[in-house]
């Protein structure tokens, strides 16, 4: 199993009351599965999704990696597993403007434990070839429309080869057309590479295309 | 690419309000440089005129009234026997042996008996004055042994002519020899003798700008005050000489004199001094803590506005540490522009103040200021960034994650 969710519980106290976002949810993934979360908004979809990857500490539960513990690390070895073994891609723009295309998609490297050398470059600028951008990669965002930042995020999320792929509405603002383009992108890359996505989405044709769908309502997993 | 190049980029997307910051800390560091260049100097100029009359001794009447020569406090009416000087120097010589001995200092000469204690020999400097008028003006005339004289008074420059040598010739103070349009090589009538202005000295902000000087038996013979002194001065023949012993012991032993010493006005001057520093380098503490909230605003409010990117680079794998780092980076950059902003202008300032705040500064480059200049921006800057810092890597980033 590639991660397992167990028991996954996430509440919030916003002055006095309690919000129960998540509420005893569990899950599994197994390498190069597709799975599809959908629900409606407010859900718990995202939280859900954040307690998996590691961003947010669930308040009950256990999350496995490859049965490794992921709450039970400390900072920097769970900083370090987000960094190599699991990409992200949002539901918006997720880059940053001072960074060209290419800078955008060797960030995660920088964060890694090698210097980011000119193969990564090179590895970069063939991730953004990929996605059809090879004529851009000194572009900077502003300089970039929606479906092409959408591209570069991909490209980043993949530059190191996740076994592991969490997409939050990856197509949320894009149009029909550029929404397929990027769906087909991202599913043909993940299948190269044997890697497992676990999509958020309220798009239920995007989830057709998933081997599981999996519905979420009041934090819990219908 | 790497963190540091992140963090420029993002100072470089700020300019205005990077600039801002900066200039709030460059504020600081220029208030602190301009204090620091001129206080130094300031300081350094009040050590020399504590080194120049702080080992000066003189030795007066014990019943002078100081104010009796045209209010210049050198001497009046009263003398000290001319023959009372060998026991002077043997009380005072004695003194400062004693006062060597006592901080284990003496410097001891291998001699035929035995080793011998060696203590340079100070310099007596005897002036008899009087009061008689040249050209119309009422003046100070004062007999002195020129070459004693010039080693006591060793900061005398002649600024025309030559020091007095014989007899028949007198030297004039700046503002004398001014005031009574006298030049070198003019014969003068003083007391019915006539005398050849052998020389004029270069301004000394003392009485002596005002005086005549003639050699010592020539004013005792024209005033009738032959084997009489107004004062001695004496100078110590080295620079820590333990002085205040010796003025204590001539005090204490010798009837009929009184012996002073500079060092304690110039002590209550650097006294005055330090306490006006210390008060300034208040205001720059001030200025300091105010550079360092702009800073802590203007990283707080970079923080907020950026809180997309914190939680994009956490969800990216930055660490603590890698987060952290890049906050310090641009506090480090907005520190070293601040600093060294602010020690171009905190020179400029000490440049254009420093003569009007105090006359006699010598305002100097000194590399050490560069490095204080950086290194306190750096400081401040960084200092105001830890909590900023600290708020970015606990930031959540789900809400960012949400908000992307």
């Amino acid at each position: 199993m590639l991660l397992r969710g167990e028991e996954l519980s996430k509440s919030y106290v916003i002055g006095d009351q309690r919000i129960q976002a998540v509420n005893a949810v569990s899950i599994d993934l197994s390498p190069g599965e597709f799975v599809a979360v959908i629900g409606h908004s407010g859900s718990g979809k995202s939280t859900l999704l954040s307690m998996l990857g590691g961003l947010t500490r669930p308040t009950s539960g256990a999350v496995y990696f490859e049965d490794e513990s992921v709450w039970s690390q400390r900072d920097v070895p769970r900083s370090l597993l987000r960094n190599e073994r699991i990409g992200f891609v949002f539901q918006f723009s997720s880059l940053i403007p001072t960074l060209t295309a290419i800078d955008n998609v060797v960030l995660p490297r920088m964060f890694g434990r090698e210097r980011v050398s000119k193969d990564v470059y090179a590895q970069a600028e063939g991730l953004l070839e990929t996605v059809g951008l090879g004529e851009k990669i000194h572009c900077f965002p502003s300089e970039l429309s929606g479906g092409q930042q959408r591209r570069v995020a991909i490209a980043r999320s993949l530059i190191n080869r996740p076994s592991l792929l969490f997409a939050d509405e990856p197509t949320g603002d894009l149009d029909e057309q550029t929404e397929a383009e990027v769906m087909d992108l991202l599913l043909r890359t993940l299948n190269e590479d044997n890697t497992a996505l676990l999509m958020v989405t309220h798009n239920n044709a995007l989830a057709d295309r998933a081997d599981r769908v999996l519905q979420m309502k009041d934090g819990r997993l219908l | 690419m790497n963190i540091i190049q992140i963090a420029l980029r993002e100072v470089g997307r700020r300019k205005m309000r990077t600039l801002y910051t900066a200039s709030g800390i460059a504020l600081a560091v220029a208030l602190l440089i301009s204090t620091i260049t001129v206080g130094g100097g300031g300081y350094q100029d009040l050590t020399q005129t504590i080194n120049r009359y702080g080992h000066q001794l003189t030795i007066l009447p014990a019943t002078t009234n100081e104010t009796s020569l045209q209010g210049f406090g050198i001497g009046g009416e009263h003398y000290i026997p001319e023959d009372a000087i060998p026991h002077l120097q043997e009380v005072y010589e004695q003194a400062i042996v004693e006062g060597w001995r006592a901080r284990d200092a003496l410097i001891l000469i291998e001699g035929f008996i035995g080793d011998q204690e060696q203590v340079d020999p100070a310099t007596f400097a005897p002036r008899v004055y009087a009061e008689t008028e040249l050209k119309g003006r009422d003046i100070v005339f004062a007999g002195i042994e020129p070459r004693k004289e010039y080693i006591a008074k060793f900061w005398w420059e002649v600024d025309a002519g030559n020091l007095v040598r014989r007899d028949d010739e007198i030297m004039l103070g700046k503002i004398l020899a001014s005031a009574t349009r006298t030049q070198v090589g003019d014969e003068v009538d003083i007391a019915g003798e006539t005398y050849r202005v052998a020389g004029i000295l270069q301004e000394t902000n003392s009485p002596d700008d005002y005086m005549a000087f003639a050699t010592l038996p020539t004013v005792q013979r024209a005033f009738n005050r032959e084997g009489q002194v107004s004062l001695i001065s004496v100078r110590a023949m080295c620079a820590y000489c333990p002085v205040g012993e010796a003025e204590l012991a001539i005090n204490q032993g010798v009837v009929g004199v009184r012996a002073t010493s500079q060092r304690d006005i110039a002590a209550a001057q650097a006294a005055i001094f330090s306490n006006v520093f210390t008060t300034v380098v208040g205001f720059v503490i001030m200025a300091f803590v105010i550079a360092c909230m702009a800073v802590f605003n203007m990283i707080m409010g970079s923080l907020h506005a950026r809180i997309r990117e914190v939680g994009l680079l956490k969800v990216l794998g930055a660490s603590h540490a890698q987060l952290a780092r890049l906050f310090m980076y641009e506090a480090a950059l907005i520190g070293l522009v601040g600093g060294l902003l602010g020690y171009l202008i905190g020179v400029g300032i000490a440049y254009l103040l420093g003569p009007i705040v105090m006359p006699d500064v010598v305002i100097r480059w000194e590399w050490e200021h560069v490095a204080l200049a950086v290194g306190a921006a750096l400081g401040a800057s960084l200092l105001a960034t830890l909590y900023p810092a600290f708020r970015a890597c606990n930031a959540r980033p789900v809400e960012a994650f949400r908000a992307l």
